[in-house]
This record gives structure tokens, sequence and C-alpha cells, in this order.
């Protein structure tokens, strides 16, 4: 199968910010960076979900935002459909659709459907009305011409999603998008991308949180992060072995694997 | 070439609308502007008739069109950097900058309703400067106008674009847009020509855009003034232009660069 992302030994520190409070006071102590991603390398293959695990500050969101553009890594490369990070950016960004964990990236004085007419012009477009009325459709959207700021979490992470898929992307990027919806509409989200985008369109899926079962349920590669730093790639099977354990569950292997270190 | 900046120019229509007293009110303040300035120059307006000689007018006329003008260096000048300011605080810059759209892109196009209100603006001072206070315009010179107007917007932008650099980096404390506020109002002739300062502060005045943009302004449409007669004021303006909006392309790319390193797109 097609591969449709390297990663290669990605590195990113961030240097703790300025302050001119510490400048004032005279205080020039060397502060370390912190650490989000050390030597990070893996690869992915069209129609693989990979779920990228670990807890809070474990590098997840960083991974992502580096492949979406929008984060610069220190040292390694990123290639995505065979274009580099640091020179193609713009065919990548036509190539991906992400989902942030954050509620507000919408203008919240529109409709959901002005919103979503608005980000298809960015994309440039020809036939947005029409794919925006099939997204509906997909999504089954009753109130699409109600003000933003009116929409329920679940409506709006809803909205996130009908707005990553705008430009038909192959390669998308969800960090965590389940993180305030209830279980059903979370179970729904999951079951949606899995059988109309993975099996029926073949798009590639990064999926981040830091529920196992959720994990378990939706992808089919796992990864798992600490610290920046990756314990583990590979299918359930794969990873099972690792820890010697044929029947191990994932939460069980995460905490075998991030314990050893 | 156009579908994006129409697109943002419809999307803030509907924001600015979704917000009903907000156009009654804008009417209300430039009233209230002009009545000030009109009592203004009511108490101290014949002192200072004999600066005003070359431009051919009393101090109400000199200073409505000023203030009219001085919302386009307005937006020049702030727009940008209040623009991304509230595209990161909306939590919509990384989603706008996701999508494939170059960066000049964005930038222009985020000021585009500014100037669509200024321009809404300078249509209502001159509508009541004419109708009730019977200020004449009729020796404008057009074309001089627009190219006054449209070098002012570019050279201000140019300003404008590095003090929206110093919001991407470090979000709050703008020096450049701090000082050039503070300063150009009182030195570039906005309230008041600039003959009345003294000769060290003439001399100071020389090195902002806005002293040539606003003499040339009320040149034009008060004396009917040919580009061939603005010839230093549009070149002074045509010198910014050239010097100020390349580096401040270059500043905003290194900003945005420094914003992708630090990871810091969307905090404000």
């Amino acid at each position: 199968m097609k591969q449709i992302l390297k990663v290669e030994n990605l590195t990113k520190d961030f240097m703790p910010p300025f302050s001119f409070g510490k400048l004032v006071k005279f205080d020039f102590k060397y502060r370390r960076p912190t650490r989000a991603l050390e030597d990070v390398s893996f690869s992915l293959k069209k129609g693989e979900i990979l779920g990228v695990l670990g807890p809070n500050g474990a590098g997840k969101t960083t991974l992502l935002k580096i492949i979406a553009t929008l984060i610069l890594p220190d040292k390694g490369s990123v290639v995505v459909n065979g274009w580099r990070l640091d020179i193609d950016d713009d065919k990548i960004k036509s190539f991906i659709g992400m989902v942030s964990s954050h509620e507000r990236s919408f203008y919240w004085r529109l409709t959901g459907r002005q919103n979503l007419e608005f980000f298809a012009s960015m994309y440039d477009l020809k036939n947005a009305k029409d794919k925006i009325e099939e997204l509906f459709n997909l999504f089954k959207i009753d109130y699409q011409d109600n003000r933003f700021d009116s929409y329920s979490t679940g409506m709006k992470q809803k909205f996130a999603l009908m707005r990553s898929l705008l430009n038909e992307p192959e390669l998308l990027l969800l960090d965590e998008p389940t993180k305030s919806l209830d279980y059903t509409t979370a179970l729904n989200l999951r079951n949606f991308i899995k059988e109309n985008l993975v099996r029926k369109k073949g798009k590639t899926v990064i999926f981040t949180t830091h529920n196992m079962d959720e994990a378990l349920d939706f992808c089919n590669l796992f990864m798992i992060l600490q610290k920046g730093k990756l314990y583990a790639l590979g299918t359930l099977d794969e990873l099972r072995k690792k820890v010697n354990n044929p029947s191990a569950g994932l939460g069980e292997i995460y905490v075998k694997l991030t314990e050893r270190s | 070439m156009f579908k994006k900046p129409l697109a943002f120019i419809k999307k803030d229509f509907l924001t600015e609308s979704s917000y009903k007293l907000s156009f009654i009110f804008r009417i209300f303040s430039v009233l209230v502007t002009i009545f000030t300035y009109f009592f203004i120059d009511k108490l101290f307006g014949h002192r200072i008739v004999g600066h005003l000689e070359e431009f051919g007018v009393n101090y109400f006329s000199y200073v409505l069109l000023s203030m009219a003008f001085f919302n386009y260096v307005g937006v020049g000048l702030g727009s940008f950097s209040n623009r991304i300011r509230l595209e990161q605080m909306q939590g919509t810059l990384e989603a706008l900058l996701l999508t494939p759209t170059k960066i000049s892109t964005i930038l222009f196009s985020l000021i585009l309703w500014n100037l669509l209100f200024a321009s809404l603006d300078m249509v209502i001072y001159i509508s009541l400067g004419i109708f009730l206070f019977k200020i004449s315009f009729a020796n404008i010179n057009i074309l001089s106008t627009l190219v006054i107007l449209f070098l002012t917007i570019i050279s201000f932008s140019g300003l404008g674009i590095l003090s929206a650099s110093f919001i991407m980096v470090f979000k709050r404390g703008n020096p450049v847009s701090w000082i050039i506020n503070s300063l150009e109002g009182l030195i570039g002739g906005v309230y008041f020509p600039i003959t009345i300062m003294p000769a060290w502060l003439q001399f100071l005045a020389k090195f902002f855009p806005i002293t040539y943009a606003i003499r040339a302004v009320e040149l034009a449409v008060y004396q009917g003034y040919a580009l061939s007669q603005l010839t230093k004021e549009i070149g002074f303006l045509l010198l910014f232009s050239f010097l100020l909006l390349p580096l401040s392309f270059a500043s905003f790319r290194f900003a945005l660069k420094r914003a992708r390193q630090q990871g810091s797109l969307i905090q404000y």
C-alpha cells in the first residue's frame, strides 16, 4: 500500500517564554527547554488508523501540529505524500485535514453554514455549496443556519470534523476529537470516521487520545508516547509480543512499557 | 484571485452586522467628534488663520478633512495588529493558517473590511461637512486625492505589518504602534497645521509619512492641486512605501516563523 507519511528523528524543544519581569530582576538563570518530542520516527500507509496514546504533555498535539505545518521541528524530517514539510507546505495543507482539541476555532457570530462557506473559500473549492450540503447530509446536521455559539459542544466538534473534510483530505489529523463528547456521540463519531472515511474512502487517520478503550475500538495501529519519547509502535498483537503477554489489554501494555523506563 | 479577499469581506460584514447598534454608534461618534472641533474652531479658529492660508480654508474645514483622512491611516497602522490579535484570541488564526492561503493574502484580506468602514466614515464626515456645515469641496482634484489616499494606505500598511509582527511574537506591548500613534497626532498635522509648532518639532515631523499625507490631501481637496504640484509629498510617500513594505513583509515572515518555532500561534 502507498506510503502517506514518513516521519524521521523528529525532535522538538520548547524554550521557556521570554520574561520582562525576570529581566527587571536581573534573573539571567538558564532555564532548560521543555522537550516535547525526541527522535520520533514512524511511517503510515494509506487506510491506516494510528492511535497516538499518551498522558497530557506526552507530545501528541505537538506531533500532529508539526505534521500540519503549524509548528516547526528543531530536528528531523516529515514527508507527507512525497512532499517535504520545509518545502511544500502549501501542497501538504491541501492534502491534510485537522481537527484540533480547541473548541474556539470558528467565528462564533456566524452560523455553522457561513463558517463552512468561509473556510471552503480558503480552499478555493469550486463546488463549495454542494460539498457543504453533502457534509450536512453525511453528518445529519439539522440546525445548519444557527449561530455557531448556540451549538452544543458535540455539534461544534462535528463542524470541526466537517471543516477538516471540506478539501477531501487524504490524511486526517484528529487531536482528541472526542474529548468533550458524551459516550454515544463519541462512539457515533468514531464509527462514522471508520466506516465512511477509512473503509469507504480509504483515508488515513492519526488520532490522539489518552483513552485506551477508545483507541482499541477505533485504531489498527498504536503509538505510545511519553515525555516526547516513542515507547512502542505497532498493531495490538505486535505490542502484546513486546510485553510477552498474548492476552494483554492496551492499558496493561501501556503501563508495562512506560514503567520500564 | 479575489475569491479569498471577498470571503473575508463577507465574513466580516456578517460578523459586524450581527452587532445591531454598531452602525448607529459609529455615526453618533463621528457627529460628536465633528461638533467638538466645530466649537474649538469657534473659540480659537481665528487665531490660526495665518497658518491655514496655503490651504485656503478655515480651521474647521481643515480638521474635518484631516480627521476623515486619518481613519485610513488608522486602518494601515492599527488594523493589521488588531486583526491578527483578534484572530489569535478567537482561535481562528491557526485554522486559517491550516488552509493553503498565502500569508500576504491573509494579511491584506484581514484589513479589507476596516478599509471599507474607513471609507464609510469618510463619506459620513464629508456628507456632514457638505450638508450640515456648508463646507465646499468644489476645488477637489479627484485623481490627486485618490493617489494620495492609495500611497498613504500603502506606506502606513508597512508600519502596520511591522506592528503585527510584534503582536505575533510578543502578543502584547507593541512599540511600533505606540510610538507612531503617540507622535503622529501631535506632530503630523492632523489636528492643526505643523507650522504652528516650534522649528525642531517641524523638523522631526519630516520623518513621519503622515505629515506629507495630510498636507497633500488638504492641498488636493481644497486647492485642487494636480499630481505635478504634489511631487515632493508623493515622492516621500513613495519612498516610505518602498522602504517599509518589503521590510514589514520580511519582519512578518520572521515573526510567523518564530511563532511556529515557539508553538505560540494561538497564544495571546
